[in-house]
């Protein structure tokens, strides 16, 4: 089931199309990338899901109705650009976010002494924001947006700014979030991330969705007709076998395998190849190259990808 | 409690715990009350060191008539100039009086130990004037003389009446008048601008921190944007409270300091009688009033009226202008439009409260932009209920259409980064969905 999904959304400003006609849908309990590069329209469309901004047409559909107002309470949103009253105590700082988010005052103190004492941050309880450094400030900023219990979560980038080792504990999180069955919207440019985490992306360029789907389903879809083969035996025979084939060897000087990047014109007649290589040789691996999530991105962002 | 109301107290509550809000509002009310008694305590201070002159007469007219008062005594002495032309103590100087000073009064002379100053060399010439008139006049052997000048002493004091609507008479001094419209007129120019600038400088932080960003995502714009306005007021009324209840309390203390009661001033006022000496009247008058609790809280009324529609209407202005830049330094030429009617406002009170019921200030009393203040300037005179009316109706509708123009710029204006809006552009804003 689908727990959002936009419907032909345009959005005119001024002087720029910042949506132009995007359609997609997340399904509930996945984690769905938003790829992009800078400008393309993504804080645009996830404001429009924030209730921030009314798209100009189409429209956004939450948990299969009109997205509301009210509906922010099920939402929980991590901005880029992370905000938080510098002045203001840690503490009190959350419960005021927590508040407007419509939890209880008690509610929302009892729930942060949870996550503070998770993240082991209790001591920085009745500190100032300012005095924090700035991955100490963006996992505060993490617990007020994930503390109200959101059926969606949109983090726009949240692992800049975070070393390696927090950054594994916020993945780590956000995988127990989906586990607890919460929807995850991320946007990013990591595309390591995506292809560690992501079930769904859609990919956004020049305000138009132009890439949507399952992550291994898109790289299938993308995977070129090249093969990573490892072998034992005589290269000259090999090539002499498959004359006429794009064959590259290469050297590998710690073991005895020997390794080559077959490329074929199309997909078709793989299996006469494997066996004609086969009788030369002996196989340890014959492998589809599968290309990055990064490789698409690149190149369908210029337009070298057949879509 | 709704989302409007949670932002009021994050606004209301991270503000009145700031040092300097608790610092200004204690000392302010302090120091106001302060420098009303200070003439009197300085001439208290001074009439502790009376001085005392010895007086030469060999005109054997004028020595036994010199009246002495507290800051002056006068002696008449036999001692000779040549015995006082050492240093003598206790004494402030000498007189040396010409024998024939009623036709040559240019022959006194004063000799001082210390260095003498204007003021007691116009109390002597004063005195010494007074006597050589009078002896003049009884040179013109009229009869009865005497009982002709106690006769014609006159002590001329004007006691002002206004007259109200209901034809009731109560008696009003117009310096007081002019004295608390001025403060009043100052209290609201200076609060409106000052907790408009607070609005400003709020959503300048929340936008260039970029927790408008994040408080957007569970409040409307309109919400934070009311929110904010509210709170801060609410900070404003509540520091106006407290100054008013302190300076109550101050300036009792104070009159109780310098051993006055002051229903005793407030009779006396009333009986045209003369205070004690060393009383300086007007301070007085001042203090005792701002003890006179019906008076204050007439005042009070109108100010808080006259305070929230003006503050909002500005503040609601304000908080358009902090939404269009990134930077306080940014806003000084988008500010003009606030601050030109404001500095309008002041310099037609200064007129105002010369001329209460000209039809300049008949006029900015009721256009919203300069009524706050010069309305606020025009009440301690009178003012004729249809006007105070008016001047109120157009003031609070003006102030929802601002809130209205002021919403529309915001919305856009939180989420506008890089260059400065043009008037242009903002005029573009409002006309968004």
């Amino acid at each position: 089931m689908e727990i959002l999904s936009v419907k032909n959304v345009s959005k005119q400003y001024s002087n720029h199309l910042a949506l132009d006609d995007v359609s997609l849908s997340v399904p509930e309990g996945s984690i769905y990338g938003l790829l992009g590069p800078n400008g393309a329209g993504k804080t645009t469309l996830i404001r429009i899901i924030n209730h921030i901004t009314a798209p100009d047409s189409g429209e956004v559909m939450f948990m299969g109705k009109r997205l509301c107002a009210d509906d922010v309470y099920k939402i929980g949103y991590l901005p880029e650009e992370r905000g938080l009253y510098k002045k203001m105590k840690v503490g009190e700082q959350a419960i005021y976010f927590a508040r407007l988010k419509g939890l209880s005052k008690s509610e929302a103190i009892s729930r942060l002494k949870y996550w503070f004492t998770k993240f082991q941050i209790e001591e920085w309880w009745d500190k100032k924001v300012e005095d924090l450094s700035k991955g100490m400030a963006q996992k505060v900023q993490f617990i007020i947006t994930v503390l109200h219990k959101p059926k969606l979560l949109i983090f726009d980038e949240p692992f800049s700014g975070f070393d390696p080792i927090n950054a594994n504990m916020l993945k780590e999180e956000i995988l127990n979030m989906k586990k607890e069955g919460a929807t995850i919207i991320f946007s990013t440019h990591n595309m390591s991330s995506v292809e560690e985490i992501c079930d769904h992306i859609s990919l956004i360029n020049r305000s138009k969705n132009i890439l949507s789907g399952e992550v291994n389903e898109i790289k299938q879809r993308y995977a070129s007709s090249t093969y990573d083969l490892a072998f034992s035996g005589d290269e000259e025979q090999l090539s002499r076998a498959l004359f006429g084939v794009n064959i590259a060897f290469s050297e590998n000087k710690e073991s005895d395998t020997k390794s080559a990047i077959i490329k074929l014109p199309s997909t078709d007649g793989v299996r006469d190849i494997i066996s004609k290589i086969n009788e030369t040789v002996d196989i340890y691996s014959f492998n589809k190259v599968i290309p990055s999530m990064n490789d698409i991105f690149i190149n369908a962002v210029e337009g070298k990808l057949n879509l | 409690m709704g989302k409007i109301g949670i932002i009021i107290a994050r606004e209301f509550n991270t503000r009145i715990r700031k040092r300097s809000f608790i610092i200004t509002t204690m000392l302010m009310p302090l120091l106001f009350v302060g420098l009303m008694i200070a003439p009197t305590l300085l001439m208290r201070m001074e009439t502790d060191n009376s001085r005392t002159i010895l007086v030469i007469d060999h005109s054997n007219v004028i020595g036994d008539k010199l009246i002495s008062n507290n800051k002056l005594i006068y002696k008449t002495t036999d001692k000779s100039e040549e015995d006082l032309k050492t240093q003598q103590s206790g004494l402030f100087g000498y007189i040396v009086i010409g024998a024939d000073v009623i036709k040559n009064p240019n022959d006194i002379k004063l000799h001082t130990y210390e260095s003498s100053t204007l003021d007691t060399e116009y109390a002597i010439n004063r005195e010494l004037n007074r006597i050589i008139e009078q002896e003049r006049l009884m040179n013109h052997n009229i009869k009865g003389l005497g009982s002709i000048i106690n006769n014609i002493k006159s002590n001329a004091k004007v006691t002002s009446f206004k007259i109200e609507e209901d034809g009731e008479k109560s008696a009003s001094s117009s310096a007081l008048s002019m004295g608390i419209a001025y403060v009043f007129g100052i209290f609201i120019y200076m609060f409106t601008f000052m907790y408009g600038m607070m609005v400003m400088q709020g959503v300048i932080e929340e936008k260039s921190s970029k927790v408008v960003e994040v408080l957007i995502s569970s409040v409307k714009p309109f919400q934070l944007m009311m929110g904010k306005i509210i709170g801060i007021a609410s900070v404003a009324i509540t520091q106006f409270c407290i100054w008013m209840i302190l300076i109550v309390i101050f300036s009792n203390i104070a009159l109780q300091m310098i051993t006055i009661d002051p229903a005793t001033i407030q009779n006396s006022m009333q009986m045209g009688a003369s205070l004690p000496a060393g009383v300086d009247t007007e301070a007085m008058t001042a203090l005792t009033t701002l003890t006179d609790w019906s008076f204050l809280l007439s005042i009070f009324g109108s100010f808080i009226i006259y305070f929230i529609g003006g503050y909002l209407l500005y503040a609601a202005m304000f908080a358009a202008v902090g939404s269009a830049v990134s930077s306080v330094e940014e806003s000084q030429q988008l500010q003009l439009p606030i601050t030109i009617p404001m500095m309008l406002s002041i310099f037609i009170m200064i007129s105002v409260i010369k001329e209460p019921n000209s039809t300049l200030a008949v006029i900015a009393s009721i256009i919203p932009f300069t009524s706050p203040v010069v309305m606020m300037a025009r009440i301690p005179y009178g003012v004729p209920t249809w006007e105070l009316v008016t001047s109120i109706v157009f003031l609070y509708s003006s102030f929802i259409g601002m809130v209205w123009v002021a919403s529309k710029i915001y919305r856009v204006g939180i989420f506008m980064h890089g260059k400065r809006p043009s008037f242009k552009e903002l005029f573009k804003w409002i006309k968004y969905n």
